[in-house]
């Protein structure tokens, strides 16, 4: 806080009451109609996000009108609670039924799916809940102590250094995909997927064929729900006809000292990433939870464990996409710029409140500001409380006979789709996306690598084609910003690290990168 | 049972609100063309809000269809069952300009026109870093190079805008788009661009934080916000531009349905207790009946027309 420096240049009687006016901005918090309400807020959150097809970003929006007769501290922390809430509880279907609930936790699938068909889901949700809560509160500790500091980030970011940062992030289909040349395809297939709709800069449909509903090309949540839920339906059909043993619970919620010590890294990594990419508009909990996976995998000693049901793969994802939560809340509350699409809603919940976000809402509001530091921590809290407690009832989903739950996640994957947009065009892109995962599954190709490029694709072109239409088509002008230079350098070093690593590690063995 | 239910009801509601008479007996449904939380949503959820305190047992459901800038809610709105419970929020966008571009499966006359309660009004901002910093500097600094003015989609209102005064100003312009007007926000603030078309609440709170300088008013006189900002009509220039918030509907709705709708719509938007929290959330609050609002949007629409036409883009995706 701007008041922080203030204290530290002050004299003693100062600090004091300085101490004083900011705990008195915390004691409304501990009403117990506000914190009914945040506790509320959250819980509702997390059965929205637990829900395919109901979002965080939804969820808020659709719950403003309640926080027009409350108090702005009272109902912006209701928004908050709802948006934490709604990241943590997409990790509950994304474990238990292969069906990310919201876009965030796609990258939860890849290792929380498995553990849960080992037995494990008790386990794995119970990590993915310790890992959400990390992840928060590390990112509250740094929005409560230096906002306004690291808000600058925001600001640095133009076209060309979106494009750098897209870019670097599509590395991570090179690594995660393990036949390098099945993930080229599917990443490539994906940024061409997502050329569908309106072009970027000037606007003209393409490869819609004349149908509106696509103008806004494929629609990512029902995308999503298509190529993991819809796919892995098409694969347990297949299996149904053969004999199968039906999948044992375990009551276990607490992952192990030695599974904890194993994830330590990736959760402080996940935390830091996620609270990095969320100060940066425009990314989100998405991007966030790819790259720390990445990261995690790439650091760890045994990378070939990861997709096959290894903790720390949750624990980077779930610990990076909750950080991002109080992280995007930086940039919103420092200058008034969203982070993510969530907060960009939230943005909307505090105009309505007569409260312009910004700069000068430190000096106006600091109630409100110290108000919604205090309630992402209580938010956070409530969301572990519950997370926890309502793990054996989620659970027990997978009591219900396989062929029942199969048909489930059928009208799940439809509902979902279909509540998004309300286009019907959507259920098309879902089926359409289903028979593509089924058959890329069947055949190698990798559905993650698809995925981050649907994410990463259209931030990559339409910041290249912006970058170069602002700097008049000179590349050496787009390129040449330090922070381009250093995603740049990254870029190259991620994709040359395999070699790089065989290089230095002729002598000791075989490397542990690329499986051949 | 139902029927007479719905009549018991609908009696002791009449004696209640006499404005209630038969019309209407089931929720309205008003299609925001856009996603939950964007300025057209909120504004209408207000609304929604506030014709539900208004009239004694209406529901008023605001339905989000989004995608292809606003192009399939609308669709959807205009070809609803002309009963006059499915409305549509009138956005400027999907209405006045969209056509013109193409892809649209309406015209501006496939509307009826209920009526407008806000209007949204428009500040062109010198963004962080930028070489002017009034009017006059910003005519002086174009005309030896074209600043890069940021909008929030190709096609949109705010490009139009900005393209439509270049033209009335005799300036050249170049329109650098963004995927939404947060993206575009996020630049300007960042210096990323020159300059920007802003909501005089956004400018104000951005301006008083030194994030932006406000250039002109898109009004025809000076607006409370900003006393000390010209309008661009009083620099000569003849022209003004504001979006708006309203209902529209498909044609054929009973007339005395659409009689009622019409006088809701104004009841609402005389309300003191909405016009404060529409002034709040920085919307200027005014009252234009139908064929008011239907003028309007049919100037828009003629200005957007020739503006695409200039720009290359009329029935591109035709």
């Amino acid at each position: 806080m701007p008041l922080r420096s203030l204290l530290l240049s002050k004299g003693d009687a100062l600090t004091r009451r300085f101490i004083m006016e900011t705990l008195s901005y915390l004691v409304p918090l501990f009403q117990v109609d506000v914190l009914w309400t945040i506790a509320l807020g959250t819980l509702g959150g997390l059965v929205i996000g637990a829900l395919p097809g109901l979002t965080a970003t939804m969820g808020v929006a659709l719950l403003i009108p309640l926080t027009f007769g409350m108090t702005p501290v009272m109902g912006l922390n209701m928004l908050i609670g709802i948006y934490i809430g709604g990241i943590y509880g997409g990790c509950v279907s994304s474990i238990l039924l292969r069906t990310p609930g919201t876009p965030a936790s796609a990258a939860t699938v890849l290792d929380g799916y498995p553990l849960a068909q080992q037995g494990q889901a008790g386990k794995a949700l119970g990590m993915a809940t310790i890992a959400s809560t990390i992840g928060g509160l590390i990112a509250a500790v740094v929005l409560a102590s230096l906002a306004p500091q690291l808000a600058g980030i925001a600001l640095e970011f133009g076209a060309p250094e979106y494009f750098a940062l897209a870019l670097f992030g599509l590395t991570i289909i090179a690594s995660l995909s393990g036949d390098l040349l099945k993930g080229a395809i599917s990443g490539l297939l994906g940024i061409l997927i997502a050329c569908v709709g309106a072009d970027p800069i000037s606007g003209i449909s393409r490869f819609t064929f004349g149908i509106q509903g696509f103008a806004s090309g494929f629609a990512f949540t029902p995308a999503l729900i298509g190529l993991f839920a819809l796919s892995e339906v098409f694969t347990q059909i297949e299996r149904m006809a053969s004999k199968e043993t039906p999948v044992s619970l375990v009551k276990n919620r607490w992952p192990s000292m030695a599974e904890m010590k194993e994830s330590r890294s990736a959760l402080v990594r996940g935390s830091l990433i996620g609270t990095l990419i969320g100060i940066i508009p425009g990314t989100g909990s998405g991007t966030a939870s790819w790259i720390s996976y990445n990261e995690a995998r790439r650091s760890s000693k045994t990378p070939e464990k990861f997709g096959t049901g290894h903790m720390p793969g949750i624990a980077a994802t779930e610990s990076a996409n909750n950080a991002v939560c109080a992280a995007a809340l930086i940039p919103l509350l420092a200058l008034g710029i969203p982070g993510d699409v969530v907060t960009a809603v939230l943005m909307g919940g505090l105009m309505i409140q007569g409260l312009a976000p910004g700069p000068m809402l430190f000096q106006t509001n600091p109630d409100v500001v110290v108000g919604i530091f205090g309630g992402t921590f209580i938010a956070t809290i409530f969301m572990f409380i519950f997370g926890m407690a309502l793990i054996p009832v989620f659970s027990r989903i997978l009591m219900i006979p396989r062929r029942l739950l199969t048909m489930s996640i059928v009208i799940f994957c439809f509902i979902g789709s279909f509540s998004i947009n309300l286009n019907p065009v959507d259920l098309y892109t879902m089926v359409g996306f289903g028979v593509l995962g089924w058959g890329m599954q069947k055949f190698g190709f990798s559905q993650a690598a698809l995925c981050i490029a649907l994410i990463l694709g259209p931030m990559l072109e339409a910041n290249l084609r912006r970058g170069l239409l602002q700097a008049g088509d000179n590349v050496v002008e787009f390129l040449s910003g330090p922070i381009t230079l250093l995603f740049l350098g990254l870029t190259v070093l991620s994709l040359g690290w395999p070699l790089i690593a065989k290089l230095l590690a002729r002598k000791s063995g075989p490397r542990p990168e690329l499986t051949e | 049972m139902f029927k007479t239910n719905v009549a018991a009801i609908a009696m002791v509601l009449g004696v209640a609100t006499p404005a209630l008479a038969e019309f209407p007996e089931r929720p309205l449904q008003v299609i925001v063309p856009y996603s939950a939380g964007g300025s057209t949503d909120l504004g209408m959820r207000v609304v929604a809000d506030a014709l539900e305190t208004k009239f004694d047992g209406l529901r008023v459901v605001v339905r989000n269809q989004p995608g292809g800038g606003g192009g399939i809610g609308t669709s959807a709105a205009v070809h609803a069952r002309a009963d006059g419970y499915t409305l549509g929020a009138g956005a400027q966008g999907p209405i006045a300009i969209l056509p013109h571009v193409g892809g649209a499966d309406y015209t501006v006359d496939d509307f009826e026109f209920v009526g407008l309660f806000a209007r949204s009004l428009q500040v062109l901002v010198a963004c962080k870093d930028a070489p002017f910093s009034d009017y006059d500097s910003f005519i002086a600094s174009a005309a030896d190079k074209a600043p890069q003015i940021g909008n929030s989609g190709a096609g949109g209102a705010n490009h139009i805008s900005a393209e439509a005064f270049a033209k009335a100003a005799g300036i050249k312009i170049e329109s650098i788009p963004f995927g939404g007007s947060s993206e575009a926000r996020t630049a300007c603030i960042g210096g990323h661009i020159d300059a920007m078309v802003a909501s005089p609440a956004e400018a104000k709170a951005s301006s008083e934080a030194g994030q932006m300088t406000p250039l002109f008013v898109m009004e025809n006189a000076r607006i409370d916000l900003f006393p000390d900002t010209p309008t661009a009509v009083e620099k000569g220039v003849d022209f003004t531009w504001s979006s708006y918030k309203g209902f529209v509907a498909p044609k054929g709705i009973p007339d005395t349905d659409l009689a009622w709708l019409r006088n809701a719509v104004k009841e609402v938007a005389t309300d003191p207790a909405f016009i404060a929290k529409m002034t709040e959330m920085g919307e200027f609050v005014t009252y234009e009946d139908g064929p008011a609002f239907e003028a309007r949007v049919k100037k828009d629409s003629e200005m957007a027309k020739t503006v695409l036409e200039e720009l290359g883009l009329l029935g591109m995706n035709n």
